[in-house]
């Protein structure tokens, strides 16, 4: 499938499940039981994708909210807390414009900015060719940790796993505690739940405890924290969370 | 969101099986769509009527979609509820409120019919 880069790429080696026997004839039209999810070829993709980044020992992560939540913010000031002590690498996604990847270039780190053109969600094929894309940015050779912002849009990425090892889903205060409710599969399918911008508590009606009970209620395995990326306030427990992922990612290598 | 696309992967997928079984036309597809599929039925059924119009191979075939149930398994006592989706507010047998979801959530291709 990816002759072209050369890379570890999955060899269509038929572990889905890919039968098409068991048919019936009647007359002149056949009835054949295919059961396949149409997911399949996204998520053979994205398991692709884990392999190389295994291969080449990168943690990575991809990051999903509503637009505005403050993806791009939460990134910029973790580069700047993190960038000297480990190599962090970007994928960011948008449906248009380069702003998030000029915001992120600033910062000294390689980025590439996937534009899907309309389309609601990246998935595991654009993360791919967006890899290799990233890999002939300058520094992109020693990369430990891969973040991956989403489409903002807690909806459709909640569906497509591009490969990642963990999936974040954030909420910020003026949003309001109730997204776990409404979006459900976007906390079901995450491992970690992050309330941002709690700076603005004051101002807003959003019980902290209320929002992290239901969204441990739909999945107890969440770790969640709560911060301001902008105060700093509550923001070393999220740095300590990422140097344990890439330390933890080196000692296994 | 995203239904249009899922439905031109799909046309993509019944080629190839038409292909394979040397088949024509399709008359009726069995498509799963699970309640937590992210997958929006009447979005799926729309994109499906709007781009079967522009492919032969499909364009007078019926689509039948079955929706398979959520089941909410409690953490706390094991006891499992079936639902068509929705999420139980607490567990009928203990109260506790951590109800895991299980299945529901694939959106599966499950039969064509051709004609050869």
């Amino acid at each position: 499938m990816c002759d072209a880069c050369g890379c570890n790429t999955h060899t269509h080696s038929h572990d889905h499940d890919h039968d098409h026997g068991h048919s019936h004839s009647q007359d002149q039209s056949v009835i054949v039981d295919i059961n396949r999810s149409l997911f399949a070829a996204n998520d053979a993709m994205a398991r692709s994708n884990r392999e190389h980044f295994e291969d080449e020992g990168i943690v990575v992560l991809n990051l999903i909210s509503s637009p505005g939540s403050g993806k791009t913010t939460l990134l910029e000031h973790t580069i700047e807390k993190l960038g000297k002590e480990i190599n962090i690498g970007v994928i960011e996604g948008d449906i248009e414009t380069e702003r998030d990847a000029e915001r992120i270039r600033a910062k000294g780190v390689p980025v590439i900015q996937l534009t899907t053109g309309g389309a609601c969600h990246l998935d595991a094929s654009m993360i791919h060719k967006g890899f290799h894309r990233l890999q002939k940015e300058p520094g992109s050779d020693k990369i430990d940790l891969l973040v991956i912002e989403n489409v903002g849009n807690l909806v459709c990425p909640a569906t497509f796993d591009l490969g990642e090892h963990i999936r974040i889903v954030l909420v910020s205060v003026p949003e309001g505690p109730d997204k776990p409710a409404k979006y459900p599969k976007a906390f079901t399918s995450s491992q970690v739940f992050l309330i941002t911008k709690t700076d603005l508590l004051p101002y807003f009606d959003f019980p902290v405890p209320e929002a992290k009970k239901e969204a441990l209620d739909l999945n107890p395995a969440l770790t969640v924290m709560d911060f301001s990326s902008t105060t700093g306030e509550g923001f070393d427990q999220w740095l300590d969370y990422l140097r344990t992922l890439v330390r933890e990612k080196k000692a296994a290598a | 969101m995203h239904e249009m696309s899922l439905v031109q992967g799909l046309f993509q997928q019944l080629h190839t099986i038409a292909r394979e079984n040397k088949a024509s036309k399709v008359i009726r597809l069995t498509m799963s769509i699970g309640p937590l599929s992210g997958v929006v039925i009447d979005s799926f059924q729309f994109g499906f009527d709007i781009l079967s119009k522009e492919d032969d191979l499909v364009r007078e075939a019926d689509l039948e979609i079955v929706i398979p149930p959520v089941i909410y398994r409690c953490s706390g006592c094991g006891f499992s509820k079936e639902t068509a989706g929705a999420r139980p507010e607490q567990c009928e047998e203990c109260k506790d409120t951590i109800l895991i979801p299980e299945g529901g959530d694939d959106l599966i291709l499950q039969q064509v019919e051709m004609e050869q």
